[in-house]
């Protein structure tokens, strides 16, 4: 009889537990804008700063001068401290392209050629991030090159089809782990970039644990591995604030609008 | 006569291509020597609400008499729309003053940093708190 009511209980137990887990999953839908999405918290690779924030002037005084227009991305202050640690290989790629960036060619500029940023640099979301989220799969929009990734929740893994068919996005599969959701990235393309312009590999995975660290406040632990273009796997953090009524709305991009031959 | 018709021509499509003003060239930083901030009085001539960049054409007193037409390249509709601005804001023979970062290959191409107008209003290449 007791062992009855054992039974019973630890089934209700698992029961009510399995319904508290599956309600308190977190719902990460939703339009968010990057902090300090160019700055030391997002990341190396070679930027140096966040434009400087217009300064309030006193009553009647003018604005002074702007000091510049957008951060420094040449690479010509070398690279950034908290920057990936390439193999000599990459590093001497990283620096051919630093020595053209800084003569101005803008050939290395994917997105400036409406080409998407690719992950994991697509996650810096610089212009805003909109996170559609159901049972089975997240839907990460960014504003920047309207570009869009996919993370199935539904306990499918990338095929043999999907690993020799790379794509900038990569294939992603996530789980849960407690309030966390863990993503895998893989068939990630080697023409973009980890970041800046830091080169990589078509062997680049990206681990992702992504979380609610405060109220509104969406924290992305971005793990890159490249065995042959990272000295060691490279980490940063990306955090995101939930965008206020008023300003939570992305506009479309349309990259192709500026292109001459889309005219 | 027909060498004539192919200096013409020659001409022509030069012209067309001046007119161009480079505009399309660039869509990136790297072009622009971003930490040198210029200033530019003059006038607008065409106001591109395009992505991935605006451009802002104007023409430009240069200080010896003449006017040059430039080309100011600003930022994606998107984030200028959170910035104050808009596809009206900036209309042709509008009086402005660019703050701007010259291009790196000395054309008369800028990367905007901000607009005045006359009555002291600012246009930022960045919304609040960005």
């Amino acid at each position: 009889m007791s062992s009855k009511i054992s039974v019973l209980v630890i089934a209700t137990l698992g029961a009510i537990s399995a319904l508290i887990s599956a309600q308190t999953l977190p719902d990460f839908s939703g339009v968010y804008r990057p902090i300090n999405a160019f700055g030391p918290a997002g990341g190396g690779g070679g930027r140096a700063g966040a434009p400087q924030p217009a300064a309030r002037p006193a009553p009647g005084q003018p604005l002074p001068p702007p000091t510049r227009t957008a951060p420094l991305s040449d690479g010509s202050r070398g690279r950034a401290a908290d920057a990936p640690q390439l193999t000599p290989e990459y590093m001497a790629k990283w620096q051919a392209i630093s020595k053209a960036r800084i003569a101005g060619d803008t050939s290395s500029d994917n997105t400036a050629r409406c080409l998407p940023p690719g992950m994991p640099a697509m996650m810096n979301m610089a212009y805003g991030m909109e996170v559609m989220q159901t049972k089975d799969k997240i839907t990460f929009f960014s504003e920047l090159n309207d570009a869009l990734r996919r993370v199935y929740l539904d306990g499918r893994k990338p095929t043999q089809k999907v690993l020799d068919d790379p794509t900038y996005a990569g294939y992603s599969t996530g789980h849960w782990e407690g309030d966390t959701l863990v993503v895998d990235t893989v068939a990630l393309r080697d023409n973009s970039y980890i970041e800046g312009f830091s080169p990589h590999s078509d062997q680049m995975t990206v681990r992702e644990r992504i979380r609610f660290v405060e109220n509104g406040i969406l924290e992305d632990r971005i793990t890159v591995n490249d065995p042959k273009a990272l000295l060691k796997p490279w980490e940063t953090v990306k955090r995101y604030r939930r965008a206020a009524p008023g300003d939570d709305q992305l506009r479309e991009f349309a990259c192709a609008e500026g292109i001459e031959h889309a005219k | 006569m027909k060498l004539r018709t192919i200096v013409s021509l020659v001409v022509v499509l030069s012209v067309i291509a001046m007119t161009r003003v480079g505009v399309g060239a660039h869509h990136s930083n790297v072009a622009f020597a971003v930490e040198t901030v210029l200033e530019a009085k003059g006038v607008v001539k065409e106001w591109q609400w395009t992505n991935p960049h605006t451009w802002l054409i104007m023409v430009v007193d240069d200080g010896k008499g003449g006017k040059a037409e430039w080309a100011m390249e600003g930022r994606a509709p998107g984030v200028l729309t959170r910035a104050g601005w808009s596809p009206k804001v900036l209309k042709p023979g509008d009086q402005i003053t660019v703050h701007y970062s010259p291009s790196k290959d000395g054309s008369k191409v800028g990367m905007i940093a901000r607009v005045t107008f006359p009555d002291g209003r600012i246009l930022p290449n960045a919304p609040p708190g960005d």
